[in-house]
């Protein structure tokens, strides 16, 4: 497994992106890889800029400085020390390979289960109903929702939704899942559910980042993990190395907090 | 018997004026307040700013002002209109600047995550306004709507300064003609009845589209 993953293709290249707000810096030069089938979990304290950094990732965030790459194309890259990002059919096409799960969910309320599932498909994919409906109905099936596809989102709880919102990124086939504090706004009864489907998901290879505060999580699933804090990567390595042996005074005393 | 049957047919007869300058202004200010409220959210600054200053005008000056300026001021500079068409020009402009506040703030209370959930998942702008945002601000918006619509069955009653026989206007002959107050109160039964079936009507679409909030 792990030599697999050494080896496979490239599907995020991250280098050295700098981000900052109005008000303060936010990231400062991060740097990482990740390859075809790998689970990263980034991990660290509240304002450690991780979830910033995952949303540079398919710019819901845009960078102020380096390199973000997707599969080998550029999504934003530095020239003459501007970023430049790509446009039109290429942007669409990078971003496209990448489906985000959130902290809020944010699913459509004003749609069904099936029919917040079916909308990408068919609007930006320009597919049939017949053609997506068994690809929602085989996704629904596979969170354990396919019974609630005709309920309102504000009739299911926080874990079936976010469980509804993972089958609607992964509705539209994408390469990459981006997951942002999944389970930090379910009551802690409820993250099971939702970590058993991501968990579901690492096994079958799909590509995963996870910005999580679900310690146990990290260390079951992830393949490798990265400690954040203060916009700076302070560590990483394998869930054996970072929880079993931390190298740094700042990632032993997150650690000891946490567990 | 006879003169309440006739007072209440003249009022009858004009009504028509009234509904046709309230159905006219709806069908013509709610498209063209949407358009304002999405201009004044451009994110290009003369656009947005220009239609401020619209909306600032509409808003900030008498509606029975328009209605003399687009009729008597307005072919000053060679822009003639009928009674009518002045009418509905500046109600619809009047109407559409307050329907615009209404939908921007209606489009502005949509959660950022519902935007960069359909952003992640490729949906282009038009897309996402269309099956995503202005959907759900639809329903937040109909209570003010509901109200700017009620105000508008009752604001065609100015329209009798351009010299055309509303409702109100009709009445208010009668009443001069007879020294009787009966058509005024039969005038009131027809505002109530207007607005009673509008209640009604955006009470039904509240339902429609809250079918989905629990």
């Amino acid at each position: 497994m792990e030599n697999t993953i050494s080896n496979g293709e490239l599907m995020l290249e991250v280098k050295n992106i700098h981000k900052k707000f109005a008000d303060a810096d936010v990231l400062h030069g991060i740097s990482f890889t990740v390859r075809r089938g790998e689970v990263l979990v980034i991990i660290g304290p509240s304002g450690s800029g991780k979830s910033t950094m995952l949303r540079c990732l398919n710019r819901l965030e845009e960078i102020d400085k380096g390199s973000v790459q997707v599969r080998g194309e550029y999504l934003a890259k530095e020239v003459d020390g501007s970023t430049v990002y790509a446009e039109g059919d290429e942007l669409r096409h990078i971003l496209g390979s990448m489906g985000m799960v959130f902290q809020q969910f944010n699913l459509f309320p004003h749609m069904t289960v099936l029919e917040n599932l079916l909308e990408a498909p068919m609007q930006v994919k320009k597919m049939k109903r017949e053609e997506i409906l068994p690809v929602a109905e085989e996704l629904l099936r596979k969170v354990g929702l396919y019974d609630k596809k005709d309920s309102y989102p504000a009739r299911l709880s926080g874990g079936q939704q976010q469980r509804v919102a993972i089958a609607r990124a992964l509705a539209m086939n994408p390469a990459i899942m981006l997951f942002d504090e999944p389970t930090s706004a379910l009551d802690p009864e409820l993250t099971g559910e939702v970590l058993k489907t991501m968990r579901e998901l690492a096994a079958e290879h799909m590509t995963m980042v996870v910005v999580t505060h679900e310690m146990a999580f990290a260390r079951e699933v992830a393949n490798r993990v990265i400690f954040m804090a203060d916009g700076n990567i302070v560590e990483q390595g394998t869930p054996e190395e970072l929880f079993g042996a931390p190298k740094e005074e700042r990632t032993k005393a997150f650690l000891n907090n946490m567990l | 018997m006879d003169k309440l049957m006739e007072t209440t047919l003249s009022i009858l007869a004009g009504s028509k004026i009234t509904l046709e300058i309230f159905a006219a202004t709806l069908a013509m200010s709610l498209p063209l307040g949407l358009l304002a409220a999405l201009a004044r959210l451009s994110k290009i600054g003369v656009i947005s700013r220009l239609t401020e200053l619209y909306i600032w005008i509409m808003r900030g000056s008498p509606l029975m002002l328009q209605l003399l300026f687009v009729y008597f001021a307005l072919p000053l500079v060679g822009i003639k209109f009928d009674p009518l068409p002045s009418a509905l020009l500046a109600f619809t402009l009047n109407y559409a600047a307050y329907f615009a506040e209404i939908f921007r703030a209606g489009i502005q209370s949509i959660e950022r995550g519902q935007y960069e959930a359909a952003k992640t998942l490729g949906m282009t702008y038009i897309q996402t306004m269309r099956r995503i945002i202005l959907p759900q601000m639809i329903h937040r918006v109909l209570p003010p709507v509901s109200n700017e619509t009620i105000n508008l069955v009752k604001d065609t009653s100015l329209i009798y300064i351009l010299a055309m026989n509303d409702l109100l206007r009709v009445a208010r002959t009668i009443v001069q003609r007879d020294f009787d107050m009966t058509a005024f109160f039969i005038a009131g039964v027809f505002y109530l009845a207007m607005t009673a079936v509008l209640t009604w009507m955006f009470k039904k679409l509240e339902a429609h589209y809250g079918k989905y909030d629990f």
